[in-house]
């Protein structure tokens, strides 16, 4: 029985086949240059040094965060409406954050090295230790949050207790990862006490894509095929998060380009004129990946229509990745000394290899995601909320 | 304790180069990724122009911003050693963290695209090393960042410690003309044909380094940033111009 999952069929063994194939196609690709040439095959240089992997990394953990954050609606908070996407978030939560650390083990220069010299030299004023501390605990505690759900055990004492601790980690792991970059002075485009907020509410926007488009994705596409709870909260609660979280985005996003204009700093006011504004990409990511999907979720009469929501989710995904890209780049732009080898802003596009490892990443999420719906039940809910809210059974 | 510092006279300096290059021959570093460097700016608009330049080593700074982000402890402040910020390229990791958070630009990953063609990695290929320049320094130290830089760390200047360390203990000043301490000056400073570049024991009360800052007012770069650099310089134009894209001026 597949309850209207099309990917329990041969369609989710396709797609794991056909997703597993363009990881592996583009982790060779990506594998083959860096043996070749090593990290010359990136556009990166000493000037600007984190490029595209890390935003792509920057990307997937965040929305990994986000994730963790609804899954902590119901699971820590009570908002039952949410149940229906609790285990999918904890799932795709998990597995989004895999994918980010292998694009990012392929970015450092000694990713092994760093299985020993970070325990064993305890640097604890280093923001990006505790990116390692967070994020691990954030990694275990989605599994084991995952393995609870998966032995239908919601609501026992230590099922609750290490969904807290999960939600705390989720939190600890993406505002510390805000802190990485909000603390450096010395790079004013970052340099914001108010960055964790930022990033905690962009996480919740690229993981609210992510769960919608996912679910989506599982039931074909077709509202009618989900559990009548889970339409429920299509229709419903859903939707109006997504208005609400895309809005708080829009307006951070607001208010970070109107003090970067009026500011007379050339490292955050250049940013913003000649290096964001400047770009047509950023332009378009901005106002079709972001300003417009909010629009709509304002509209009470398109925001629950199923195909809207899809638009929305994928719109809200590509945008979201041009914000993170443009945030890591943005940031380094500025030489810090202009002269001989910089007259103009630092250039830089991300290489062949560099896009591998962006598509090798999002591949792996597929694979991991396909062989999720096949092998693992993402829409289980509490037997006391299915009775309650709908007669479908779990499969 | 002895604190090494660097005083550069910028009325003095040239902007000949001669301590880039003696730096890249003595530390082998990658052409155009100099550890040292001169960057030359031009400031103003007609008719108030003017072509200024701007020597620019690590400054080895009191508070170092590189050493509290390295998540490894690879990058170290070393005060038995004078205060020199070292790169232990055993625990590296090429997070390149440390980069972001140097306001002074003075750090380089040798694993990335060429500075400067031809790629000399590729003319001078290495055994087991990056490169295999035609000279080599013989003295090499991986905890300290000296020597031929391996792929995937980061690298930066060290005061030239494999020579300053070899110093008599408690001189207040290694300088070029002092016979007794000429083999101990870093490259940079040994090199200078004006004399533009000074080092010695800021920790000395006597030595020529604390003179020249007291007397000709010595200034540290980006003195905002709160990192306390143990480099000074003097003279007019020891300023750092603001950035100014070439559209707006
Ligand atoms: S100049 Fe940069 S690399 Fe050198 S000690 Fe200061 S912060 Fe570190
Ligand atoms: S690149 Fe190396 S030296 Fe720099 S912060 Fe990372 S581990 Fe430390």
């Amino acid at each position: 029985m597949n309850n209207g999952n099309i990917l329990k069929g041969p369609l989710g063994t396709g797609l794991l086949i056909v997703s597993a194939a363009a990881a592996i196609a583009a982790f060779g690709y990506a594998m083959l240059d860096l043996m070749a040439v090593g990290h010359r095959s990136f556009n990166t240089s000493s000037q600007m040094p984190w490029g595209q992997p890390i935003a792509t990394y920057l990307y997937f953990a965040l929305a990994s965060s986000g994730l963790g954050m609804i899954a902590a609606l119901p699971l820590v908070f009570g908002f039952k409406q949410f149940y229906p996407l609790a285990k999918r978030s904890i799932y795709l939560a998990f597995i989004i954050l895999i994918s980010g650390m292998a694009v990012l083990a392929m970015e450092l220069g000694h990713v092994f090295r760093m299985l020993w010299v970070i325990p064993f030299n305890l640097q604890i004023q280093s923001a990006m230790f505790w990116m390692g501390v967070f994020y691990v605990a954030d990694l275990l505690f989605l599994l084991w949050k995952f393995q609870k759900m998966e032995g239908r055990e919601w609501d026992s004492r230590t099922s609750r207790q290490i969904g807290i601790a999960s939600f705390l980690a989720v939190l600890l792991a993406s505002g510390n990862l805000a802190l990485i970059f909000g603390m450096m002075s010395m790079r004013p485009f970052w340099f914001d006490g108010l960055m964790p907020i930022y990033f905690y509410l962009t996480a919740v926007a690229s993981g609210l894509a992510a769960v919608v488009f996912f679910t989506y994705l599982a039931y074909g596409f077709r509202r009618a095929a989900m559990p009548a709870a889970m339409r429920a909260m299509f229709e419903g609660p859903l939707p109006k998060l997504f208005a609400a979280v895309l809005g708080g985005t829009v307006l951070f996003i607001a208010v970070r380009a109107i003090t970067g204009l009026y500011t007379n700093n050339p490292e955050i006011h250049l940013v913003w004129r000649d290096f964001l504004f400047a770009s047509p990409v950023y332009q378009a990511s901005l106002w079709l990946g972001i300003v417009l999907p909010f629009a709509i979720m304002l509209m009470a009469g398109l925001r629950g229509n199923p195909a809207v929501q899809v638009l929305v989710s994928m719109a809200v995904f590509a945008g979201l990745f041009a914000e993170r890209y443009f945030f890591v780049v943005g940031g380094q732009v500025v030489p810090l000394f202009r002269g001989t080898w910089e007259w103009g802003l630092i250039e830089y596009t991300p290489s062949l290899t560099e896009w591998a490892l962006t598509i090798m990443g999002s591949a792996m999420l597929f694979a991991l995601y396909a062989a999720g719906e096949r092998f693992l039940n993402l829409s289980a809910m509490p037997d006391d909320f299915l009775a309650a809210n709908g007669s479908e059974a779990t499969a | 304790m002895t604190k090494w510092g660097m005083v550069i006279d910028l009325d003095k300096c040239t902007g000949c180069q001669a301590c880039t290059t003696a730096c890249a021959m003595e530390n082998n570093t990658l052409p155009g990724e100099n550890w040292q460097d001169v960057l030359f700016y031009h400031e103003g608009t007609y008719p108030t122009a003017k072509l200024t330049w701007l020597p620019r080593p690590c400054m080895q700074c009191e508070n170092p911003s590189c050493v509290t982000v390295c998540p490894t402890r690879a990058t170290y402040k070393d005060d038995e050693a004078g205060g020199i910020v070292f790169v232990d390229w055993n625990k590296c990791i090429g997070c390149k963290y440390c980069m972001i958070a140097c306001p002074y630009g003075v750090r380089f990953y040798a694993d990335e695209q060429p500075v400067v063609e031809p790629d000399v990695r590729d003319v001078f290929p290495g055994e087991g090393q990056l490169w295999a320049p035609p000279y080599q320094n013989p003295e090499s130290d991986a905890r300290r960042g000296i020597g031929i830089q391996p792929k995937g760390v980061v690298s930066k200047c060290t005061f030239c410690y494999h020579k300053v360390s070899q110093a008599p203990e408690g001189v207040a000043d290694l300088d070029e003309d002092n016979p007794e301490t000429k083999e101990y000056v870093p490259a940079c400073v040994r090199t200078c044909p004006p004399k533009a570049r000074y080092f010695g024991d800021l920790d000395n009360p006597d030595s020529e380094v604390n003179r020249l800052i007291a007397d000709k007012r010595g200034v540290r770069l980006k003195d905002h940033t709160g990192n306390r650099p143990q480099v000074y310089y003097l003279g007019s134009g020891a300023d750092v111009p603001a950035y100014d894209p070439p559209s707006d001026s």
